[in-house]
């Protein structure tokens, strides 16, 4: 019996010893557990392209909800209303447009990269504060964004890297205080920028390109917040600077916008979108027109400025901004297209309907419309005209920006159409149509008219709503209310 | 209790590797004072001969039948002419005969060498074998909740996936046919689940022959031999930590001693399509369509010029290739038509005019008759040495939608062999592969595509196959035409493990095992037409290749003892180790120049490479002690100790168990009762279990992903939050039920109630959006589920009647409430939810989402009161805000809504709650006849207390997509002042108009509730007689039908599943005719 007993013992043993003992730690093979990351220099790299790949979803269709889609140049197309509540201006807390989750993702990647660069070995220091300035830029850009459209915000430094629900609850930090974040950060980039170049393809910040945002922030604190004549100076420096930059105004407006000319000259910065590694279109497609709701006698003109049909009209150029283009304006063809039906016996042309063309993309292999359009942050015509905005709210004269945008968009006609100083007023507003016409779906126009405060002049829905300066600023919405409870609603709303 | 678990905790490692070497050190000193005494026997007297016959009831010999010498481990089968032999050591003078499906007996032997027997076929249930995970018990000293599915359930359906069998046949297990897609498993969710995030994803633990698997995918239902449902945390807690779903055990069949036997199954199945969606037909959907678009264009009036479009009702459309439909005024040109079966019909718009149209019922074109064959060949048969089953199984079921499918090729092989007198080893080999066509996307097809427009051209005048208005709403026999889809699955599980009796009484039972599922999937798009306008030739190609390798090793050490003939033990003491790696690669490319190559290779881009591996280890250790006084007092405690490696800091968990039983009818105060009107026996347990099912492999560590790529550079992003912290998630259940058979074993009653606290949840808490993450994973608050189950069997007549009539039926209720949640400063903790006037408070609150108290699955929508009969009284309601646009202005036919805070102003907050998206009862009755070679089952299931959102109904009232057909709830729709009907003005894209149907009106939340004939099936067996006279054991035809109806108010088309439908594959029905014949 002994020997059946060891024999028995020791199987037991033999069997439970190794397994008690063995490894229940296993390392993933096919991502990366947080400990193990921030390493390399490519670490650095790979993160800061993730945080470019999420500024990008941002800009595919939020930073037009923000920016444009509640100004006056937007109307509902030929089929479903899409999107009305925010041309109507009838955003509410139920129905509150873009949550600013997408966009806090982006500031804690730029927290990551800021908290983790510093401590990684580079191959050169100027690589390394590169990367930083690239965080601080997109950081301060965001944060502009965030405080434009929702006025106050929780300013948030440092990574997200644990969640403890009875200690993490924050408030929103006064607008104040996000606009010195935002510009602290700007001026940490610019100490950090290596150059003055541009990276090729022009789709992540350069030291230009942080300029340009230093110049429209400063614009709107000076206007805005009561920066007056320091913060346009600010602005008006920075906005100069950018000219000593490798950038121009190209001859031709519609090619700015090709998909085969990205990252061209007059781009500061834009969000790269390109086939195979962006499957969702852009918000653009939404202004196009289908074969569903192309008329079948539509004017030859008209089919072949679409060529191609893709997306679905639920949104268009409204009637009030169509109607403002003028013919010889060089801009009006590449913007948008009106569309006629004919009547096959009469020969008489009803209008129908419009889609816009900015922004239509590409027609790829496959026969397919791909809504891809890089979405441009900045470029040189929009510095052009926020150097004569600086200018103008300094007293001086706006003119020559003005007419090198104007040149460009009326080629032969430009003689009849030369931009002569006038009031103060005057030159405001005239800077105001010219960017109306420049930059027209480009996520500006909203933005546009509350620097210039004429947003319940100029947008239909808000003229009878005079006073209600809530208004300017969106709703915040249940979900967040009710996630966030030390993060109150915007009065008004 | 809590305390000694802590420090069992605190001493991991060592304590349970003491504790394991002090059990042995019990046992084998036990064991080996008992062996002496045996041999001692045994050394001194011979052992008496006895041989034996037995027969079944009607005096046919029974061949596999066990034969035991009680309280000793010696043993005989009887051979195929029911004859066996055994030796009887002295001192020893009762055998015990058992088979399944016949009552145990025993028989006394004193002064006899030679017995024959007659036995009995077992009425009661309460002696019936019962697998309990790791072992088996019989039902009389089972104390836990285990259900025993009846096997009768699997005999006549060819079920593509054996799960199904569960429907209405289990109590407290719900199962609900979500898709009747060929081949798709139903949900099966034990007793509510544990999951506060996905209630539908908490599926149990399924252990087929010892090996565990995450689904039942390809399993023959003709292989198998037993399913048992274990239910109380007392039952599972021998599968700790995964067992808090619930475990479905599934045992195959093996050979058995006795004549080898082959039989034949086969079974022809029809299906059909039970009752879609009512539609209008083209000629009333014209007239309602252009009208519905007039009524529109009142707000918009742009869409005034949709009349002449090529849309489904408007005139733009001709005979070329150009447009989608074939609506279209008269022309001398198209006039002969009407001589190729299209009909006219004066505009209603301007009846001046005469519109010409073709109606096509695309039903007709996506539905067909499904024909499916099940084939299936076993070989039976052993001797005492040795014993096999082989089965191999091939069905190939055709879906009711074209182009579905779904065939499985299944191969099981049980084989036992006796190596030594003390020492049986088995092998076993379970295989199937599995190829199906499915539809991609359900609600392209079932959401849309059942209906489009029925006008819409379905060929074009040179005889091409259509597409319809788009990809997404068209011809679907053009859609599914050029999608061509090719997926398959191989399931392999190889096992081998012995059972080595080590010493009487003492039994070790090792089992090693490998199980591979590798799938196999492919997809092409052809070239196609997104509508007619817009030709797509991306050709996507999509290829990828899974693998999932999963290693067990088992090792299972039993003693059993009695002392006295009263005092019963058994204990047990295991090892598990489980460990699966899972590896993935796949493609994607695009632009191929021809359609004849659906593989990668013709792609002329290369558009996205994926690949992944990951691995997990699970260790256990565990043990279990049954004791029973005299059968009388029941004692079973069970522990587990696992680790994981995909927890962090806390890898371990400890999860016992104890339940205890009372035979209460074995008392002698019981003796007062006549014998066997009452037996009854009480129990009671109690167990904690453990889930780590919906976490990552990797998750405590947190993740960056990679996968995305900006201009050209590979992206890495941080995707997860590290919680180190994460931990088991336990439920406790306290579980209280009784056994009860009566009037001499004719009714047999199992009933149970429970209570379970699930705490430390896992799952997702949402976070502040400024953190940059929608949620990270956690151990999230408390939740309960509570429950009643009752299953109640029995046979009405007498067993000697000729005529037999058993009835059963079963019923379970549970409901969930959420007990406690993470602090986060709101009220009740609350996660979501809906602000809305609560009529209880009499004030605005949050209701619904997560929050204590409450529970899982409410759903809010906007009250339906009535519709306004006339513009004058909708003028008088209140302000509907929901009105799109800047007119608010309500009309008759609008919905006048219920304005619950009464402020005169219809906003979010007067949203009700309309029900919840989660059953409280379900379970099934049936009925079974059998008047000599005749047999009759009917079969019902029932599941109630869920509410459904028919969206597809509101859509095609509401027309929300623009070219659908309509329902023909809308000829009963508002049409002029002081109608009075339940359906609102029909308006083109209500939605755009006067949003009655769009927001969620809660007239199309509809009660689920239905009650399913499941199974009819008419049998014939031909009698023994005429078996003997052509040379068979066993000949039967059975006619059935499958899925015969459902009675239920829900109007949709598959009222199985609660919550929004978004298109649903129709369960079919099904009729099946089926022969066996066995050799």
């Amino acid at each position: 019996m002994k020997a059946l007993y060891k024999i028995i013992f020791s199987g037991l043993i033999i069997l439970i010893a190794p397994s008690c003992t063995k490894e229940l730690n296993l390392d993933p093979i096919s991502q990366i557990s947080n400990n193990k990351f921030w390493k390399t220099e490519n670490d650095a790299r790979g993160a800061m392209y993730g945080m470019y790949a999420r500024l990008r979803t941002e800009t595919s269709s939020n930073l037009f909800l923000l920016g444009d889609a509640r100004s006056e140049i937007l109307g509902r197309s030929l089929a479903a209303a899409s999107n009305e509540q925010y041309y109507t201006n009838s955003l509410t807390s139920a129905d509150p447009g873009p949550a600013w989750t997408g966009l806090y993702r982006i500031i804690h990647d730029a927290n990551l990269i800021l908290k983790y660069v510093p401590g990684i070995t580079f191959s050169s220091e100027a690589a390394k504060n590169n990367i930083l300035a690239q965080a601080y830029s997109t950081r301060a850009y965001v944060y502009f964004v965030i405080t434009r459209t929702w006025g106050d915000a929780t300013t948030i430094t440092e990574p997200t890297e644990g969640y403890d629900s009875e200690t993490n609850q924050k408030a929103r930090a006064p607008q104040a205080e996000v606009f010195k974040l935002i510009k602290e950060d700007i001026e940490k980039a610019l100490n950090l920028f290596p150059d003055n170049n541009f990276t090729t393809g022009r789709n992540i910040w350069s030291k230009p390109a942080t300029q340009a945002l230093k110049g429209d922030v400063h614009l709107w604190t000076a206007k805005r917040l009561n920066g007056g004549a320091a913060d346009f100076n600010t602005a008006l420096t920075a906005l100069t600077e950018v000219e000593k930059a490798d950038v121009a105004l190209l001859a031709n407006f519609e090619s700015i916008f090709d998909y085969t000319n990205k990252g061209n000259k007059e781009i500061l910065m834009a969000t790269r979108f390109q086939e195979i590694e962006v499957t969702a279109h852009t918000i653009h497609q939404n202004m196009y027109i289908s074969s569903v709701y192309m008329p079948v006698n539509a004017d030859p003109e008209s089919k072949q400025a679409i060529g191609v049909l893709g997306g679905a009209p639920f949104m268009t150029i409204s009637n009030t901004a169509r109607t403002q283009f003028a013919n010889d304006d060089l801009r009006k063809k590449p913007t948008f297209v009106e569309i006629f039906t004919v009547n096959a016996t009469t020969s008489t042309r009803t209008f129908y309907g419009s889609a816009v063309l900015k922004f239509n993309g590409f027609v790829n292999s496959g026969g397919v419309r791909m809504f891809l359009d890089d979405i441009i942050l900045y470029r040189f015509a929009d510095v052009l005209l926020m150097k004569a905005e600086a200018k103008n709210g300094l007293g001086q004269d706006p003119s020559t920006e003005m007419n090198l945008v104007r040149q460009r968009a009326y080629g032969p006609n430009f003689s009849n159409r030369i931009f002569v100083r006038g009031s103060r007023e005057q030159n405001d507003a005239a800077i105001l149509q010219e960017r109306l016409f420049e930059l027209i779906f480009e996520g500006k126009r909203w933005w546009d008219l509350i620097r210039f405060g004429k947003a319940f002049d100029l947008v239909p829905s808000l003229q009878s709503r005079k006073g209600q300066d809530h208004l300017l600023l969106f709703p915040i919405s249940d979900v967040t209310l009710s996630l966030e409870p030390n993060v109150r609603q915007n009065p008004g709303y | 209790m809590r305390r000694i678990f802590t420090n069992f905790h605190g001493l991991k490692k060592r304590c349970c590797k003491i504790l394991l070497l002090t059990f042995c050190l019990v046992s084998v000193e036990t064991f080996a004072n008992r062996a002496a005494g045996q041999f001692a026997v045994k050394a001194n007297v011979p052992p008496k001969i006895v041989t034996g016959k037995i027969n079944d009831q009607n005096g046919l010999p029974l061949p596999g039948v066990s034969v035991k010498v009680k309280d000793m481990n010696i043993g005989a089968v009887t051979d195929a002419n029911g004859n066996f032999t055994i030796n009887v050591p002295e001192g020893s003078n009762v055998l015990v005969i058992s088979f399944i499906g016949f009552a145990t007996q025993e028989v006394s032997i004193a002064n006899r060498s030679s017995v024959t027997i007659n036995l009995a076929e077992s009425a009661s249930k309460l002696d019936e074998v019962i697998i309990v995970g790791y072992g088996s018990q019989s039902r009389e000293t089972v104390t836990t909740s285990i259900s025993k599915l009846d096997s009768e359930v699997l005999e006549n359906l060819p079920f593509p996936s054996v799960l199904s069998a569960l429907q209405g046949t289990v109590s407290g297990v719900r199962v609900q046919s979500i898709s009747g897609q060929p081949g798709a498993p139903p949900r099966v969710i034990i007793r509510g689940g544990t999951s506060i995030n996905s209630p539908n994803g908490a599926a149990p633990l399924y252990i087929v022959d010892g090996v565990i698997r995450l689904q039942m995918n390809g399993i023959n239902s003709d292989d198998i031999e037993s399913i048992q449902v274990l239910k109380d945390a007392a039952a599972t807690a021998i599968y700790g930590a995964r067992g808090s779903d619930g475990v479905v055990i599934v045992t195959t069949k093996s050979g058995k001693t006795g004549k080898t036997q082959i039989s034949y199954n086969y079974d022809f199945t029809g299906s059909e399509v039970g009752p879609t969606y009512d539609l209008l037909t083209a000629r009333e959907y014209i007239y309602y369509q252009r009208l519905g678009i007039v009524a529109s264009a009142r707000k918009t009036p742009s869409q005034m010029a949709t009349l002449a479009q090529a849309t489904g009702a408007g005139t733009g459309n001709d005979l070329t290739n150009n447009t989608a439909f074939t609506t279209q005024y008269l022309t001398p040109q198209n006039q002969y038509k009407l001589n190729e079966g299209w009909e006219s019909m004066p505009d209603p718009v301007d009846p001046t005019k005469t519109i010409i149209f073709k109606e096509t019922d695309f039903r007709d074109k996506l539905f067909r008759t499904g024909l499916s064959h099940n084939h299936n060949i076993s070989a039976s048969g052993g001797t005492e040495k040795a014993s096999f089953n082989l089965g191999v199984g091939y069905l190939g079921s055709e879906g009711i939608a074209i182009t579905t499918d779904y065939k499985r090729l299944s191969l099981n092989f049980n084989s036992n062999l006796k190596v030594r007198d003390n020492l049986d080893v088995f092998a076993r080999l379970l295989y199937s592969r599995t190829t199906d066509k499915v539809i991609p996307n359900l609600s392209t097809i079932f959401r849309f595509s059942i209906a489009p427009a029925p006008t819409t051209k379905y060929r074009f005048e040179d005889g091409t196959l259509a597409p319809g208005q788009l990809a997404t709403i068209g011809n679907p026999e053009y859609i599914l035409s050029y999608n061509e889809v090719k997926n398959s699955l191989d399931n392999l599980t190889m096992a081998i493990g012995s059972k080595w009796n080590i010493l009487p009484g003492l039994t070790f039972d090792p089992l090693l095992s490998i199980y591979q599922v590798s799938s196999d999937n492919r997809s092409f798009q052809k070239a196609y037409l997104n509508g007619p306008a817009q030709p797509v030739n991306t050709r996507t190609a999509i290829a990828s290749y899974a693998k999932q390798l999963q290693f067990q090793a088992d090792g299972v050490l039993t003693y059993l003892k009695s002392f006295n003939n009263k005092h019963n033990f058994e204990s047990k003491l295991g090892l598990s180790y489980f460990g699966r790696n899972s590896n993935s690669i796949g493609a994607t490319g695009n632009n191929a120049a021809t359609d004849l190559i659906p593989t990668l290779n013709a792609s002329g881009m290369a558009v996205n490479v994926a690949g992944s591996e990951s691995e997990q280890v699970i260790l256990g250790y565990f043990a279990r002690l049954n004791y029973n006084y005299n059968q009388k007092y029941l004692l079973s405690m069970t522990a587990r100790y696992d680790g994981s490696s995909n927890l962090g800091k806390n890898k371990w968990g400890f999860f016992p168990g104890i339940s205890l039983g009372w035979n209460v009818h074995k008392e002698r105060f019981w003796e007062a009762l006549p014998e066997n009107l009452l037996q009854l026996k009480l129990r009671g347990s109690y167990g904690v279990n453990g889930n780590i099912g919906s976490i990552g492999l990797y998750q405590p560590q947190g993740q960056y992903s990679v996968g995305e790529q900006y201009a050209g550079n590979a992206a890495i992003q941080n995707t997860e939050l590290a919680n180190p912290n994460l931990r088991w998630e336990q439920s406790k259940t306290l579980n209280f039920g009784a056994d009860i058979d009566l009037f001499n074993n004719r009714v047999r009653i199992l009933f149970d109630t429970y209570r379970r606290v699930t705490d430390n949840l896992l799952t997702t808490l949402a976070l502040p959006r400024y953190t940059g993450f929608a949620n990270t994973f956690t151990n999230l608050g408390s939740l309960e589920n509570k429950g009643i189950e009752l299953e109640l069997s029995g046979s009405v007549l007498p067993a000697k009647s000729s005529f037999q009539w058993d009835v059963s039926f079963n019923v379970a209720r549970v409901k969930n409430k959420i007990l406690k949640l993470p602090f986060n400063n709101i009220q009740n903790n609350r996660v979501g939810g809906f602000f809305v006037w609560d009529p209880v408070r009499g004030d605005y609150a949050w209701l619904g989402g997560l929050q204590e108290g409450g529970r899982l699955g409410d759903q809010f929508a906007y009250k339906q009161v009535s519709i306004y009969s006339s513009d004058a009284e909708a003028a008088k309601g209140p302000k509907d805000t929901l009105v799109p646009g800047t007119n608010k202005t309500k009309y008759g036919g609008d919905v006048n809504w219920a304005d619950l805070d009464a402020n005169g102003i219809i906003d979010s907050r007067d949203r009700v709650y309309v029900g919840n998206i989660y059953p409280t009862w379900t379970g099934g009755f049936s009925n079974s006849f059998r008047y000599k070679s005749l047999d009759l089952i009917v079969r019902m299931d029932y599941t109630t207390g869920y509410t459904i959102y028919n969206e597809p109904q509101a859509r095609l009232i509401g027309q929300f997509s623009g070219q659908m057909g309509l329902s023909r709830d809308v000829l009963r729709s508002w049409q002029k002042e002081g109608d009075i009907t339940d359906v609102p003005k029909f308006y083109w894209a209500d939605q755009q108009a006067q949003n009655n149907l769009n927001r969620g009106n809660s007239y199309y939340y509809q009660s689920g509730d239905f009650l399913a004939i499941r199974e009819v099936t008419l049998g014939y067996t031909l009698p023994g007689k005429l078996l003997q006279r052509v040379k068979l054991t066993n000949m039967r035809f059975t006619l059935s039908g499958n899925n015969i109806h459902y009675f239920t108010k829900f109007t949709g088309i598959n009222p199985e599943d609660g919550g929004t439908d978004t298109g649903r594959y129709p369960v079919p029905r099904n009729v099946i005719f089926g022969a066996n014949i066995t050799l």
